[in-house]
């Protein structure tokens, strides 16, 4: 009994004390964290303080659609692409076929977006059914619009393609048969990228496949003309948002739209290397200055960027090409030259250097790496008497100091971990933060550059080139395109209207070559004042009308409508102090089918870009509806459409519409760029029960440590 | 013998070790629950002063000089006593001081469907308990008090963002949390959702709606369709 009693009061004892112990415990923690958590509430977020712009007060959209698995399967048509380039010297001409396959029973009508090299000029479509083909027209973009509709609605056979951007492009197919086929083929030209690299020609061809989801800013508005199909509603800001944002299916279902590729390469001078670099590709060699190359899976998905370069034996490389195509009334010429090396300036001016990247969703995954890493080492090559400055964005511009610094091994080290520290998420607010980095400040005694890396991945391209073009004043903007899928239209253009140059850098192993050479660009003497003179052609029209400031390693491109194929052309510019001079006869210029096609097209462009001036929209149209109806041409304002002459859907038959699903760019995050639901729990109720059985234990050893030291001892 | 005497020290030794480390992480786990729950608390204490500046006209008053967020409504569930200060954003930093609107969904109190979240184990462990029919109220910078009642509620894939959708017409608010309420750790992907609409008709005619009696039903095919769009043609 009596050890019973006293056992019992031992246990009600150790209770007792364990019970002291962990209320203690929790006396402590509550005291501890109460402290911690009124410490972080004064010191949290003190980092995001300083420069952060707030965004614009019109709520951006969201991009609030991802196709499950399966939504749209049994709706959509399937696509197919199947690409064949001929390439030859610095021209290339494209046949893009789409194969549109209806799966389900119902009679479908596909409406597919996609992309195209920002310079294509589309002259071609054709739709093929079975055995019979349907040979595109071309009209005003309403006209074809209106033909395409009657042509549906009647149950005939149709299809119809518009460009949304430069780089952008619909294609409808209405009336296809329930486990039927149409194939589409669409056509277009263009001209190469060609740049002087290691005392050579290098030339590079890109075939984008897949048109990346675009931030939208502004608020949604209601348009009295029938919406496109994409997630987007269109905004005050971005008309036509609900036409340039292809629905996105979701990763679970796998990849979609398979693409088959080939290119038949004729240099017209001996090939030194090929390269492909987001592709592993199987390529043959008829002969020296040909070869043929195709993908070595096969098929790739359409999901990323192909770019292709080449570059030709030293010796052999020419410096300059003329391209001439005799047409009834007028002979189309193309020039493209490399003018000779410039002495380097000796007396460089200091820079002030402002580096802008975006840190959107669209960058989350390879891309931000890419931009981080080119950031890095541009900051690390800064010479000691430059200035710099670094601009994030996202939803909101952050700058890392009030003013440009000079670049003294500190600074840039700050720098350099700052940008490491960089992450991408929110929005694509890209205006304030062009208009931070063009804000009108700077040294006049310095030269001014400001380096854009983005993936261009925005829908309001017109606005923000109007800006830089308003702020630009002696400031030079690069752009660099990062990641698998940029938006060429924006890298060009953007570059063109801020007088600077594009570079694209679509992988971490580009990052190194690419950088250096923008590097040798920005510190080289610039090539100003080119004019070129057609001698029995005074009044040439000429596209470009004037040459634009050469940076290293850039070649004289420019096109011209020639009243007399006679005469020569005389290029001529000046390095530094030495003049030169070169001229060339039309007599011995190559033979260039669709040079013709090639002048309206850029011509088309020059006429769009004084819309950033504030020339008349209504005469600007009509110039260009006239030169693309001659030159047969998709533009702004043209389509072309293709209709077949029987009905072929009984009247009875409904047409569903769908909207043909794209992939996300590779490297892309899904939940980073459309958004996820809120994540609305925290470790709480873990770190109870984790706490709680710790300090459980602890308490239990210590009592046991306590109590019973000599047992201990004894026992061992 | 002095080999197990040393060991025996060593045992001890280490034992102590052992107990000293199990309680200092038993204290930081306690301390680190607590600081969650305590950072939730007074927050809100501090934000609402923020909000009585903002409906004072203050616009984005934020309720520590270096905040990167603002409230932007009070929300309230009058059964189930819950009062709070919505603020602008729903990321993890947000969430941390109160429920978070998710930009690009029309504010609280606007027409459309308004989007909020918060944690399941803080501000919005009341969602729980939340029935159909139940009431809750929006204040909103103008001083106008609307009402909404529960219409239903649902479980949810974090990717399913019908629930951002847009109705055609009529005013809702969407609370989403995350599931199960009594999971351990946080990370999961099911969210619990829950659906209120406008109760004042009166209120929303003022504003140039109708409204359609029973409302709009959410389904999660509703999110096929851009209902921003459809907002738009609300507002019209």
């Amino acid at each position: 009994m009596h050890t019973a009693a006293a056992r019992s009061e031992k246990e009600r004892h150790l209770a007792f004390e364990l019970l002291g112990l962990i209320s203690r415990a929790l006396a402590a923690a509550l005291a501890v964290s109460l402290t911690l958590a009124a410490l972080v509430l004064l010191l949290a977020g003190l980092a995001q303080a300083s420069d952060t712009l707030d965004a614009p007060d019109a709520r951006p959209i969201r991009a609030a659609l991802m196709l499950k698995s399966g939504a749209y399967a049994h709706a959509a048509p399937l696509l197919d692409t199947d690409v064949s380039i001929q390439v030859s010297g610095p021209l290339a001409r494209t046949r893009v076929v789409q194969t549109f396959r209806n799966p389900g029973d119902n009679w479908l009508e596909g409406v597919y977006v996609f992309p195209l090299p920002e310079h294509a000029a589309v002259d071609r479509l054709r739709m093929r059914i079975g055995e019979r083909v349907i040979e595109g027209e071309i009209h005003e973009r309403e006209a074809a619009r209106a033909a395409y509709d009657k042509a549906r609605g009647e149950g005939k056979q149709t299809s119809l393609v518009e460009q949304q951007r430069p780089n952008m492009f619909t294609t409808r197919v209405a009336n296809i048969a329930p486990h039927a086929e149409i194939r589409i083929e669409i056509e277009y030209q263009q001209t190469l990228a060609w740049e002087q690299a290691d005392a050579s020609g290098r030339y590079s061809l890109r075939f984008p496949m897949v048109v990346g989801p675009r931030y939208i800013p502004g608020a949604p508005v209601h348009t009295p003309a029938e919406p496109g199909s994409g997630w987007a509603p269109d905004t005050d800001r971005v008309a036509d948002a609900s036409r340039i944002t292809p629905p996105v299916a979701h990763s679970d279902a796998g990849p979609v739209n398979p693409l088959k590729l080939r290119v038949e390469l004729d240099a017209g001078a001996p090939i030194a290397s090929v390269h492909s670099h987001h592709h592993a590709i199987q390529t043959d060699t008829p002969s020296p200055a040909t070869r043929t190359i195709t993908l070595a899976d096969g098929a790739t998905f359409a999901d990323r960027d192909f770019e292709l370069s080449w570059t030709l034996v030293a010796s052999t490389a020419p410096t300059a090409v003329l391209f001439a195509d005799a047409g009834r009334e007028r002979t189309h010429a193309l020039l493209m030259l490399m003018p000779p090396a410039m002495a380097p300036d000796t007396a460089r001016l200091p820079r002030e250097v402002v580096f802008v990247v975006d840190t959107s969703g669209s960058m989350l995954g390879t891309s931000i790496e890419q931009a981080r890493a080119a950031l890095a080492l541009a900051l690390q090559r800064l010479p000691a008497e430059d200035r710099f400055n670094v601009i994030e964005f996202n939803s909101a511009s952050r700058m890392m100091f009030d003013t440009a610094r000079p670049a003294s091994p500190a600074n840039i080290a700050e720098a350099v971990a700052w940008v490491r520290a960089l992450e991408a998420e929110g929005g694509t607010e890209m205006a304030p933060a062009l208009a931070l980095a063009l804000d009108g400040s700077g040294d006049p005694a310095r030269v001014r550059q400001v380096i854009f890396l983005t993936d261009g991945a925005v829908g309001n391209e017109d606005e923000l080139f109007g800006l830089i073009q308003r702020q630009l004043g002696d400031t030079r903007l690069f752009t660099i395109g990062i990641g698998s899928a940029p938006n060429s239209h924006f890298m060009r253009k953007a570059a063109q209207t801020g007088r600077g140059t594009f570079t694209y850098i679509g992988n971490l192993d580009d990052v190194q070559t690419r950088m250096t050479e923008l590097f040798a660009k920005l510190e080289a003497p610039v090539l100003k004042g080119v004019t070129v003179r057609w001698s029995d052609n005074p009044d040439a029209d000429m596209s470009p009308r004037h040459i634009p400031d050469l940076y290293l390693g850039e070649p004289v491109l420019v096109s011209a409508a020639l009243a007399r194929a006679s005469g020569d052309v005389e290029i001529s510019g000046s390095s530094g102090a030495v003049q030169w001079a070169t001229r060339i006869s039309l007599a011995d210029a190559n033979h260039g089918h669709g040079v013709g096609v090639l002048w309206a097209r850029s011509k088309i462009a020059a006429l769009l870009d004084t819309l950033h001036d504030g020339a008349n929209e209504d005469e600007i149209g009509a110039a260009v509806v006239a030169l693309a109806l001659e030159h047969h041409l998709v533009s702004k304002y043209t389509s072309l459409v293709a209709v077949d002459k029987t009905p072929v859907r009984p009247a009875q038959d409904e047409l569903k519409s769908a909207a043909v699903p794209t992939n996300l760019p590779a490297g892309w995050d899904a939940d980073a760029v459309f958004g996820e639901l809120p994540r609305g729990a925290t470790d709480t109720r873990w770190n109870l029960l984790v706490g709680l059985l710790a300090l459980l234990l602890g308490g239990l050893l210590w009592l046991q440590q306590r109590r019973h030291p000599a047992i201990r001892a004894q026992g061992c | 013998m002095r080999w197990p005497a040393r060991g025996r020290i060593w045992a001890r030794r280490l034992l102590v070790l052992v107990t000293a480390a199990m309680i200092a992480t038993g204290l930081w786990h306690l301390g680190h629950a607590g600081y969650i729950q305590a950072k939730a608390l007074l927050a809100q204490v501090l934000i609402k002063q923020a909000w009585a500046d903002t409906r004072d006209g203050a616009g984005r008053a934020r309720p520590w000089p270096w905040a990167d967020t603002w409230p932007v409504a009070r929300l309230k569930a009058p059964a189930q006593r819950a009062d709070l200060y919505v603020l602008a954003g729903a990321d993890d930093r947000t969430l941390a001081f109160g429920p978070g609107h998710v930009h690009g969904t029309p504010l609280p109190g606007e027409a459309g469907n308004s989007v909020m979240g918060a944690h399941r184990d803080t501000h919005f462990a009341f969602l729980q308990w939340l029935e159909n029919g139940d009431e809750i109220e929006v204040e909103t910078p103008a001083r106008d008090t609307l009402r909404y009642r529960v219409s239903h509620t649902a479980v949810v894939d974090k990717d399913d963002l019908g629930v951002l959708a847009q109705p055609p017409v009529g005013r809702q608010i969407t609370l989403v949390t995350c599931y199960p309420f009594n999971a351990l750790r946080a990370g999961g992907r099911l969210r619990y959702v829950v659906i209120a609409e406008a109760v004042d008709a009166t209120l929303a005619s003022a504003h140039g709606l109708s409204v359609t009696p029973g409302g709009h039903e959410f389904s999660p095919e509703t999110g096929l369709r851009p209902l921003v769009a459809a907002r738009a043609d609300a507002v019209q």
